[in-house]
């Protein structure tokens, strides 16, 4: 039946991410961790329990969590506010959830679902119809889909053999034998790079950005006609300075082969660290419209194809 | 935080907030003047029409009714006053300058006392009377139909359980809101005229034929004599007045150009005076006359009975393309004549106010609503694509005539070129949701099956919110039945009584529900209120569709129907030889009572996570101290997110409704169809229904036509449509139109990237067959900002229900329905 894959969430009518319309598939668990994301509840490459307090309907008008949870990990707040913390380190991953469960307003969820290969692509392809007329498809995201290989190609493999257009986001970090033979089977892919200057990755993401360069010089190499769109998040005060943009476009100069997009940086995910207990790293970071439009000049006058 | 996107039409309302000049109005100079003139005015009620029409019925009482309706016509003809505005291109209005409404006492007189004292003050949709006005309404014009009009005879006539379902008091002047009649809101349903027919052959055609089925009829048979031979005599009195009132208005024109010293101004008071000398009784020849032969017909249509929601303008592309392809090809005009032409047209359109005076029709139609819905695209008769040049006229008039008309309706196909849906998708990108559009791929196989040919079938015109028409094969003109479902939902709850009408047994007794052992109990309880519901419906539509012919005539309209013509039978008749009559019954709520069903399913009979004792407590409480009852409930599966725990339920809930349709409308012998199609009852409608299992509080709006409930689509717009589709029994023919709205914020759509996407998606639509889908593509942020500073957004426009009003004429209600709907964002 094919390896299961953790699966965190499954996106119909997505329109940025492909040519298209198209049902996004985002994979649990990432290798980086970069400061911007804006899906931390993708990094982790388990199974996480969330809690949203704006949908918890307070502990004064409902207690089914507290009830709810056998090993006690969800307990009244001991700082007095109407709603329940969650004592992560006594969580025990029970195999349904019962917080999940217990919980009537979606206030508590848990990220990632195992799921089978067909389980998956049944459930894309009750978007199909919105697929015929663009050439959309199933995009396969994150998370990093190469940090989870042997779904990821079972799942590949399959959306191939039923003649479903796929596309793969990436931000290119792991195996390339992984990212070769996904290559094989899907028609776009969605190349995330960051940065050039390797301190700077290192700084921003937690790993060096040598692998991913390489594998990208590797791919396009390989796959030359394979449609390739590099795109990179302007972060302020990371990755947006003229010199980052003149490095990139230098970078890109010698892969003539894929096109290139600047991503507007948004803090959107910015409540959803809150949900996981975390607190989001580049609080009240804003980016000007006018920094992106230069960002995007200046690398493709750099690349000067 | 990056800048949100915006609209073209937020941009143009941030430009004037700031008090910088129109970019749009300012490129359209005779358009401006006369909009700056209507623009947030009150309408003003103007008593003529009904003066003169109860003058002459006065004196005929007692002969046949299409003469006599003829004859009124005729007296309006000859004595209202005639008016020429003020930088209009076209002649003819039916009331004073200004935004203005008219009387039909004939339908629904009883209420008139009433609304001249209550109208001015509505906070619906107010209109103005002046004293004068006033006093001859209560003294000239409504006694005399004091026990005649259509309402109070339908009222009298309906048995006991169904007045009750009907209406609230005894003498049928509230509605009940269950099981609503609309037959005495418009004396027709929604309607289009033939008006090529008008342009073609003119009215004088049209008289001849008359003349010569006239002399046909056979002098000895009494039926030819005493039936047809009035209807033949009303026809050619009312061409007679109609061409009067042309030439009425020509010579006032006339009158006026000698007295004008603007030499621009009087040519043109000249031309407008030759052309209306010669239409509509002689046919058009150029593109300018063709348009003012439709305008008079039109507007001597308002003047002949209300239609509902105004009659339509049908396939304007389609009719006025030979005129419009002449004139260009010999130079008499360009396009910019053209769309100088169409906006004095939606001036004219814009300033009429659809006035329902009863509290019941008011509710039903907040904002003025009218939609003379202008079709365009779609198929030839003959099945080949029909866009051509004009089709893409209409779509640029849209986007650049600042008011909320018309009413644009685009047909779409398996076929339709890309330039014109690119077109029509910048068009609703637009952000005032139009066109809406109307699936070919549902409606002509539909109504081959209901008896049309493929020729007629691909030739309909879209009329009114949603609906289609055959000019000349559809004879059916009375409105139908809205049913209030959620309100049989809370019955199954209750055992046949409702929380807002305690002491009467509304509905039959189905049991306490607490003794329900299975979902399938509870179900077939909830199957037993809602058949009662359209059983009432279906013997409320037996008499309304035996009354109307007694009460209405429409001499003009029939004119213009082949089948009419043919007959010698007025279109009020209650059956047309060789008509298909396409009726309708509403259901209205039908997210809510689907989501609700699903909730109990779940929640109750299969979780086992509530007692129903514990869920009907809650909705006793109103939620109040139950808030994680409601919440469970909530999250239950909901209808608009492909899934079909929930879709499965409002397919069988279709089905049993449209099983119902299709056995008991042969005893009607009309089609009596299922339709999704609310105006804005859903708002009035919610108002009668107490908590529902959904989460629903009390007196909330229910859902809308066939959309999710409000803040239940979690899955985004395809799910959307896929539960749409999955929800239809497509081996079943007794259904009509699904109104489904989708509401975009800008971002989705940007750019070329974000029309091709919305194309795409329209194709989608096309291929599920679903039959209208409309968009409303604006920022949540500034629906709230209208609501809170409605004096700076007197403009914004927004899709409700089929048509579109301005945001800050609605009600506070109906602005929060539209707020709680879920925006999908997509980043």
């Amino acid at each position: 039946m094919g390896t299961k894959g953790l699966v965190f969430n499954v996106q119909g009518y997505s329109v940025h991410d492909g040519p298209g319309i198209r049902t996004i598939v985002f994979l649990k668990g990432c290798p980086l961790g970069c400061q911007w994301c804006s899906n931390p509840e993708s990094q982790n490459p388990n199974e996480e329990v969330g809690f949203n307090p704006a949908r918890c309907l307070g502990l004064a008008k409902c207690q089914m969590c507290l009830k709810g949870c056998p090993y006690g990990a969800i307990v009244a707040d001991d700082k007095g506010a109407d709603y329940p913390t969650i004592k992560r380190s006594l969580c025990q991953k029970c195999p349904d959830y019962a917080c999940r469960k217990a919980c009537p307003a979606g206030a508590l969820v848990v990220y990632g679902d195992f799921l089978e290969p067909l389980e998956v692509i049944k459930r894309v392809e009750k978007d199909e119809v919105f697929f015929q007329r663009g050439g959309g498809g199933l995009t396969v995201s994150g998370g990093e889909p190469l940090n989870q290989p042997d779904f990821l190609l079972d799942l590949l493999s399959l959306a191939h053999k039923r003649r479903l257009k796929t596309a793969l986001e990436t931000s290119g970090f792991g195996s390339y034998e992984v990212l070769k033979a996904a290559a094989r089977v899907v028609e776009n892919i969605l190349y995330d790079v960051k940065v050039i200057s390797r301190a700077k990755h290192l700084a921003g993401t937690g790993q060096d950005n040598e692998l991913i360069l390489d594998n990208l010089k590797r791919l396009t190499a390989d796959f030359p006609k394979l449609s390739i769109l590099v795109r990179t998040p302007v972060v302020p005060g990371f990755n947006d300075t003229s010199k980052d943009a003149q490095e990139l476009g230098q970078f890109l100069r010698a892969l003539p082969n894929v096109t290139f997009e600047a991503l507007p940086y948004h803090r959107f995910g910015e409540g959803k660290y809150g949900f996981l207990g975390r607190t989001y790293p580049l609080a009240g970071l804003t980016l000007d419209p006018k920094a992106l439009e230069d960002f995007n000049r200046l690398t493709l006058a750099a690349r000067n194809l | 935080m990056i800048s949100p996107v915006l609209s073209p039409q937020e941009i143009r309302l941030a430009e004037l907030a700031a008090g910088r000049p129109d970019p749009i109005l300012t490129r359209h100079e005779r358009a401006n003047r006369l909009v700056s003139r209507i623009k947030g005015a009150k309408p003003v009620i103007d008593v003529e029409r009904a003066l003169y029409f109860t003058q002459s019925m006065e004196k005929t009482v007692g002969q046949p009714l299409v003469l006599r309706w003829a004859k009124a016509l005729y007296h309006v003809a000859a004595n209202i006053t005639v008016y020429v505005t003020e930088d209009q291109l076209l002649l003819g209005r039916v009331g004073q300058p200004g935004r203005h409404g008219i009387l039909y006492p004939e339908l629904d007189g009883d209420f008139l006392d009433l609304a001249v004292a209550s109208l001015p003050g509505r906070s619906g949709s107010p209109a103005d009377i002046s004293p004068k006005d006033a006093s001859l309404v209560l003294e000239k014009i409504s006694p005399f139909w004091k026990g005649k009009t259509y309402h109070e005879a339908l009222s009298q006539s309906l048995p006991e359980e169904v007045f009750n379902l009907t209406y609230a008091d005894p003498a049928g002047l509230n509605s009940r809101f269950i099981v609503n009649e609309t037959s005495s809101f418009r004396s027709s349903i929604q309607w289009v005229h033939d008006y090529e027919k008008v342009l073609k052959r003119g009215f004088k055609g049209v008289a001849e034929e008359a003349k010569e089925r006239l002399n046909d009829l056979d002098p000895y048979d009494p039926r030819d004599q005493a039936e047809k031979k009035p209807f033949y005599d009303a026809v050619l009195i009312v061409i007679e007045a109609i061409s009067l009132w042309a030439r009425r208005n020509a010579d006032l024109a006339e009158e006026k150009a000698q007295k004008e010293s603007n030499p621009q101004r009087r040519s043109e008071l000249l031309t407008m005076a030759a052309i209306a000398r010669r239409v509509p009784y002689e046919p058009a020849r150029t593109f300018r006359e063709a348009i003012q032969a439709q305008w008079f017909t039109q507007l001597f249509s308002r003047l002949e009975q209300k239609t509902g929601t105004i009659v339509s303008n049908g396939r304007m592309d389609q009719y006025l393309y030979p005129f419009y392809a002449a004139d260009l090809a010999q130079g008499l005009i360009d396009e910019e004549g053209a769309l100088e032409l169409l906006e004095c047209l939606w001036v004219g359109l814009a300033e009429f106010a659809d006035l329902y005076i009863s509290p019941a029709g008011g509710a039903f139609n907040e904002g003025y609503a009218h939609w003379e819905a202008v079709t365009i695209g779609g198929q030839t008769p003959t099945g080949e694509d029909a866009t051509n040049d004009l089709t893409h006229l209409f779509l640029r008039s849209k986007r650049e005539f600042p008011l909320h008309y018309p009413d644009l309706a685009a047909r779409i196909h398996s076929r339709s070129p890309q330039s014109f849906l690119w077109d029509v998708a910048e068009t609703i990108k637009d952000g005032s949701g139009f066109p809406k559009l109307i699936n070919d791929e549902e409606v002509v196989p539909l109504y081959v099956k209901k008896g049309a040919t493929f020729a007629e079938a691909l030739d309909y015109a879209v009329s009114g919110c949603a609906e289609a028409r055959m000019p000349n094969r559809d004879t059916y003109t009375s409105g139908g039945a809205y049913v209030n479902f959620a309100a049989a939902l809370e019955m199954t709850l209750r055992n046949g009584r409702l929380t807002k009408y305690p002491n009467v047994q509304l509905g039959p007794l189905t049991g306490d529900p607490r003794s329900f052992a299975s979902f399938n109990e509870l179900y077939e309880a909830y199957l037993t209120q809602h058949r009662n519901l359209l059983r009432a419906a279906f013997i409320q539509q037996w008499h309304v569709n035996k009354l109307r012919a007694t009460r209405f005539a429409q001499p003009m309209g029939s004119a213009l129907n082949d089948l009419c013509l043919k007959s010698g039978v007025d279109l009020h008749q209650e059956l047309v030889p060789e008509g298909i009559n396409l009726g309708y019954v509403e259901f209205i709520g039908y997210g809510t009572v689907v989501d609700s069903l699903a909730a109990l399913k779940k929640v109750v009979y299969e979780d086992g996570r509530l007692t129903m004792d514990e869920v009907l407590l809650a909705l006793e409480k109103n939620f109040v101290g139950y808030e994680a009852i409601q919440a469970l409930l909530k999250a239950a599966p909901t209808y608009g997110n492909n899934d079909p725990y929930a879709d499965l339920i409002a397919k069988d809930l279709d089905r049993v409704s449209v099983e119902f349709c299709q056995k008991y409308s042969k005893s009607l012998g009309i089609h009596n169809d299922i339709r999704y199609v609310p105006f804005t009852s859903h708002v009035p409608f919610g108002r009668v229904v107490a908590a529902t299992p959904n989460g629903r509080v009390a007196w909330f709006p229910l859902s809308d036509g066939s959309s999710p409930s409000q803040g239940a689509d979690r899955e985004g717009p395809a799910a959307i449509l896929l539960s749409n589709f999955h929800s239809k029994n497509q081996d079943l023919s007794a259904r009509a139109a699904r109104l489904l709205n989708i509401k975009f914020t800008p971002k989705c759509l940007e750019g070329d990237a974000g029309t091709q996407k919305l194309v795409e998606f329209i194709r989608a639509f096309g291929d599920l067959k679903l039959w209208h889908v409309q968009f409303n593509v604006i920022n949540q942020d500034t629906l709230i900002k209208a609501q809170n500073e409605p004096e700076k957004y007197q403009n914004l426009i927004v899709r409700i229900a089929g048509y579109s009003a301005y945001f800050t004429d609605l009600s506070r209600d109906l602005q929060n329905d539209l707020i709680a709907r879920s925006a999908h964002e997509s980043f």
